[in-house]
């Protein structure tokens, strides 16, 4: 059973979201995509099955894809964080972005941040995937609407 | 109105890009489950650990006690009425008595989610276990546990034929079957089963409620229904409809799921004791035990057949286990007696749909509810036939489809059939024809048919001073991109781009009445109901434009966003703004409903849905591998031929298509709710296996285009049917791959190599 937190066990965090700095106040007992989406705002980033099981809360920490809803808030003190919101700059979308528009990769769109950025941290350790890379880099992040296909193929197409 | 014009047609027809695209892709938008209130509460559901108990004590004081708790609600806190939308028999929290494990006794509402999961906990009950009841086939004997033993007294709907552990029961009787087997040259018996499953959407149901000084209630939630939601809290807390106000922000995937009300009422309860806004979320451990799943099912089939392989006679009946409320059960069981018929042309029928009461948790309806399971069991059996027979499966089902004009098993006329060609196309992109090339692979065809569901849509439609057009709509866009194609249809008929559609969906005391975004009927309804509010909207601009050029209305003609006149013309922006400025501006309204389909009252008892409104048919296909020592199944390709009437969006018709035909395969070969004495045991998401992208096998959408007379440029209903196939087809691949038959489902790799 998860105990209330007390007070003091907040600690001063510094790292940076999208690019920017920043400095803040967090409780020791919760997670990063409470942090995210309580703290900054930034609920792009979804929570979905909240045990680290369906893919939908996955960030970008240090380069790697994390499952946001179980990692410790405290653990990303220092770290380079990136989310859905940070793909886009300015007006231009991810070339990752514009691929799952034109291959209709999402419907509901519940699960598209987290697979945006499991494709997005694939596609920068691996930038030209097999499929059998795609598949594995994404096997994390369940969609339900899709059945993947069109998944697949943006991802591919934003590969090329 | 012309349902088919085919004229002028820019968008309609093309893979237009979704219109929803920018904000799920940026994470802008904003789904139920994001939206907050300040001074928000959290609140969790003290559920049964029993099955079937009198609850002898209940202690709430230590979670009372609790610092940051702000209010405990059980059944005596206030009146809460019996809701259900077939059948009252749930109730917001146990009186007394649990008849299922995960039903609610209590819930807390606190501070931060901590408190309240903590609150939850030191809630205390003392229960005395009743004898429980798991199986339906045990639940409809005479001495078996009774559920409700107050059921008769029930308000319910008057096609729910009660008795017993019976919520529902529904006939279709055609010609004598007791004759039709005597005459036949063989006759076949099965029973199969197939178990619970989730709905598997992806976003959990939450709900985030308010009361106001005037006493509305406003809940913030993820139902697909938004005025059957709005009438449920409504009757549960005894207050006018208008009382209570829901608003869908976004909705993560629904598929059937999200129909009825699920953290809602909770929420609005502990909102009012709390007098803050308060939220309750589904956790991942209550959405896999206590959500409305697909009914668990028994099925019966007994078939009989003459030497050339043509049905003489079907008896057969779907015992759908409703858990402990009927739910859905009525409504699911009535209609899988035309899935039991199936899209064959039999002339002796005796078709039975039962929906009994276990101790098991409720279901509900999810995508395509009563089409899965009896479809399993009657394709399963074709084959089965055909194999004694010695007849090509593919054969034996052209000899007994449905064609242009045959009647349904209720006596329905059935039009724009375009079965055979959708069973000819799939068997033809499978190679049927070519032999296996290895051992252990097989191909499994299976077929069928299903409804586009009635229940009316109201559209408001206004034209802004920009010269961009507002719909507004009481659906949810679940993620079909139906608001998209309706988008795409109004953009045509008003001559303007898609762009300059915006939709305004979800506010129950903002958007008209809409049935809701099921039974895949949203396109073909919204649709019709928008298409009627341009049409009223430009009866009204026309005169307008007319007075303002000086010219007689026949004149006008629509083109660049306005209207022209020989050499005169007036945008739709300053006709808006000339509106504005004299009448109030520029808006209309439409309605729907597609009319009733005629069927022979004399085939039917208690049917909710002997008529169905543009049938749509559809052909599976698939070429698989089996591993001969571990069972495990290999899909090397999958095609499915489905006659959608005519594609708005080729792009959002296929993404349909491909995720039913997915959760078909997890339906098929990987997902089961594993119950115990009504207890679930693989109640997350590692254990209860859904279909991940390493799954999935190439998949092949052939579009067939037979129109329905009514449906939107002969448009049927898409959503539901592709999920109802695939256990079938890959069953009897199974069986033709290893000569291995498997009865109930999942069709397991266990199974196989145990076989």
């Amino acid at each position: 059973m998860k105990q209330p937190a007390p007070d003091n066990a907040a600690t001063v965090m510094a790292f940076t979201v999208n690019g920017r700095d920043v400095s803040l106040s967090v409780r020791a007992d919760i997670t990063l995509a409470e942090l995210l989406r309580d703290q900054l705002a930034l609920t792009g980033t979804k929570i979905g099955c909240g045990s680290g099981e369906c893919g939908a809360c996955t960030v970008i920490v240090d380069g790697a894809a994390v499952p946001a809803c179980i990692t410790p808030a405290l653990l990303v003190q220092g770290a380079d964080i990136q989310t859905v919101e940070g793909l886009a700059i300015e007006d231009a979308l991810h070339p990752l972005q514009r691929a799952f528009i034109d291959n209709g990769a999402f419907q509901c769109g519940f699960c598209t941040a987290g697979m945006l950025m499991s494709a997005t941290a694939l596609l920068k350790q691996n930038p030209h995937p097999s499929e059998a890379d795609i598949r594995m880099a994404l096997q994390g992040n369940i969609c339900r609407c899709t059945g993947y296909v069109q998944i697949l193929k943006a991802v591919q197409e934003a590969a090329r | 109105m012309n349902m088919h014009p085919h004229r002028n047609q820019v968008n309609v027809g093309t893979r237009h890009k979704r219109i929803d695209a920018l904000g799920k892709v940026t994470g802008a938008t904003i789904y139920a489950s994001d939206f907050s209130l300040p001074g928000m509460l959290h609140g969790r559901i003290l559920r049964s650990e029993h099955a079937h108990a009198e609850i002898v004590a209940l202690d709430l004081s230590v979670a009372e006690a609790m610092p940051g708790v702000r209010a405990v609600v059980t059944a005596k806190t206030m009146a809460f009425h019996r809701y259900g939308n077939l059948v009252k028999d749930f109730q917001v929290f146990a009186e007394g008595r649990v008849s299922y494990i995960g039903q609610a006794i209590a819930a807390v509402a606190a501070d931060t989610p901590e408190i309240a999961e903590a609150a939850m906990q030191a809630i205390r009950v003392e229960y005395r276990p009743l004898p429980a009841v798991f199986d339906p086939i045990v639940a409809m004997q005479p001495d078996a546990p009774v559920l409700h033993p107050d059921l008769l007294q029930y308000k319910a709907s008057p096609l729910a034929d009660r008795a017993g552990n019976r919520s529902g029961r529904t006939t279709i009787t055609v010609g004598d079957v007791e004759a039709g087997f005597r005459q036949s040259y063989r006759v076949y018996e099965h029973r199969f089963r197939t178990p619970p499953i989730h709905a598997g959407y992806t976003e959990p149901r939450v709900a985030v409620a308010q009361w106001d000084a005037a006493g509305i209630g406003t809940v913030w939630c993820n139902t697909q229904l938004l005025f059957d939601t709005q009438a449920a809290l409504a009757e549960i807390f005894g207050v006018n409809v208008t009382q209570i106000r829901v608003i869908v922000p976004a909705i993560g995937g629904g598929f059937g799921g999200k129909l009825r009300i699920g953290m809602e009422h909770y929420a609005l309860a502990l909102a009012r004791v709390a007098k803050r806004p308060v939220r309750v979320f589904s956790t991942s451990h209550e959405e896999l035990s206590a959500a409305l799943f697909r009914y668990g099912s028994v099925i019966e089939v007994k078939t009989g057949v003459d030497r050339e392989g043509r049905i003489l006679a079907k008896q057969a009946r779907a015992i759908i286990d409703t858990g402990a409320c009927s739910g859905s059960g009525p409504l699911v069981a009535s209609t899988a007696t035309l899935i039991l018929a199936g899209p064959y042309r039999i002339p002796n029928l005796l078709l039975e749909g039962l929906a009994i009461y276990t101790n098991n948790h409720p279901g509900g309806s999810m995508r395509a509810p009563s089409g899965p399971m009896p479809n399993f069991a009657i394709e399963s059996q074709m084959d089965i036939i055909a194999a004694d027979l010695g007849i090509d499966p593919l054969e034996f089902r052209l000899r007994n489809i449905i064609h242009e004009g045959d009647l349904s098993a209720t006596g329905q006329v059935m039009t724009g059939v375009g079965l055979e060609e959708c069973l000819l196309k799939a068997a033809d992109a499978i190679g049927w024809d070519r032999k296996n090339p290895e051992n252990n692979r097989g191909k499994g065809l299976a077929i069928g048919a299903w409804m586009t569901s009635r229940g009316s849509s109201g559209a408001y439609l206004k034209l802004s001073a920009d010269g961009r057009f507002t719909l507004m709509v009481g659906v949810v866009e679940l993620g079909t991109g139906a608001l998209t194609g309706v988008a795409q249809i109004l953009a045509d008929e008003l001559s303007v781009d898609v762009a300059d559609i915006s939709v305004v969906s979800a506010d129950s005391h903002i958007t008209p009445y809409d049935f809701g975004s099921q039974g895949s009927r949203t396109m073909a309804t919204v649709a019709n109901a928008a298409r009627l509010a341009a049409a009223n909207l430009l009866g009204k601009m026309r005169p307008l434009a007319a007075k303002a050029l000086g010219v007689p209305e026949a004149e006008l003609q629509m083109r660049g966003k306005g209207f022209v006149a020989g050499e005169k013309s007036i945008s739709f922006a300053a006709l808006a703004a000339q509106a504005q400025m004299s009448a109030g501006g520029l808006i209309a309204e439409g309605t729907y409903i597609a009319d009733p389909i005629a069927y022979d009252a004399s085939r039917v008892r208690n049917h909710f849905s002997p008529g169905w409104p543009s049938p749509s048919f559809h052909a599976h296909a698939v070429d698989l591998q089996v591993d001969p020592m571990s069972g495990e199944i290999t899909i090397k390709d999958y095609v499915v031929a489905q006659d959608v009437g005519y594609a708005i969006n080729p792009s959002n018709l296929e993404g349909q298509i491909e995720g039913g035909v997915v959760q078909g395969i997890g339906q098929a070969i990987s997902e089961e709710l594993v119950q115990v004495e009504g207890r679930v045991l693989n109640a997350n998401l590692t254990d209860y296996k859904m279909p991940t992208i390493m799954d999935v096998p190439p998949i092949r959408v052939v579009l067939v285009e037979h129109p329905s007379a009514t449906g939107p440029y002969g448009a049927k209903g898409v959503g539901e049917p592709s999920c109802i196939e695939p256990p079938a087809a890959i069953a009897n691949a199974v069986a033709s791959a290893t000569g291995k038959r498997i009865l109930d489902l999942p069709v397991t790799a266990e199974k196989i190599a145990r076989a």
